[in-house]
């Protein structure tokens, strides 16, 4: 598994363009189509609008830390917070109607990506998010 | 993210451009709600946007149940690429009265 990106953001919203643009760019290097390129990017930017909004509670000061890894067959995203630690039911989604609010950003993140899980923290506080994809066929 | 309003028959059209995400959603939340409490029907326009959230999604959804609690109308107009990717996704194409262009619009 190779590391393909790392980079370190602040838990602040202003930051989310850098992040998308920061995806774009390394998924078009991997060899993802337009269409996968949006999904990827838009629930990489759900992720970490959830740590900003849950995590940090609006706090701009903390630390996101973005890595991108490229496996053989897939893409293996990480983002890892400073907040306190969450469980794994917090990445269940929800059954609710269209058009009630809530859940959206979660219930994209696993429709789009292959797997979303709770890597078993590192230290006393903070959470690393691993999002994988299948990288495209042929490449 | 820039919008700009206009009118277009008898319906307020809120024009997007850019990308609408947690940062500026919520002035896009405050034009929609402040345009559907003056009593005016909206046409959303995507024609020049790139990029929505669910942010940007549930202010949509927010509206859109403003607008028919109200018996006006919330219309999204041109929507295509990554935006249109995400109504898809999130199957709201299918709740919200989506339009190919302006010209499309009835009195």
């Amino acid at each position: 598994m190779k590391l393909v990106l790392t980079h370190e953001y602040t838990s602040c919203t202003t930051q989310l363009c850098k992040i998308r643009e920061k995806v774009r760019i390394t998924c078009a290097q991997m060899g993802f189509k337009e269409a996968d390129i949006n999904l990827i990017t838009l629930v990489i930017d759900e992720a970490c609008s959830n740590i900003i909004r849950y995590a940090y509670c609006g706090d701009k000061s903390g630390r996101i830390i973005l890595e991108i890894f490229q496996a053989e067959t897939e893409a293996i995203f990480h983002l890892q917070d400073f907040a306190k630690c969450i469980t794994a039911s917090c990445l269940e989604v929800k059954e609710k109607k269209l058009t009630e609010p809530g859940g959206l950003g979660l219930k994209m993140m696993h429709q789009v990506m292959d797997s979303v899980t709770l890597l078993p923290p590192t230290s006393a506080i903070g959470n690393i998010l691993e999002l994988k994809k299948r990288l495209p066929e042929g490449l | 993210m820039k919008y700009e309003q206009a009118s277009h028959l008898q319906y307020s059209v809120l024009k997007l451009t850019g990308e609408v995400d947690l940062h500026n959603s919520p002035q896009v939340r405050k034009q929609l709600l402040a345009i559907l409490n003056a009593g005016h029907s909206v046409l959303v326009d995507f024609a020049a946007l790139s990029y929505i959230d669910s942010s940007g999604i549930a202010t949509l959804v927010e509206a859109f149940n403003l607008a028919k609690n109200k018996a006006l109308s919330l219309t999204i107009i041109e929507a295509t690429g990554a935006p249109l990717q995400v109504l898809e996704l999130t199957n709201l194409n299918k709740v919200f009265p989506m339009l190919a262009s302006l010209d499309d619009v009835k009195e």
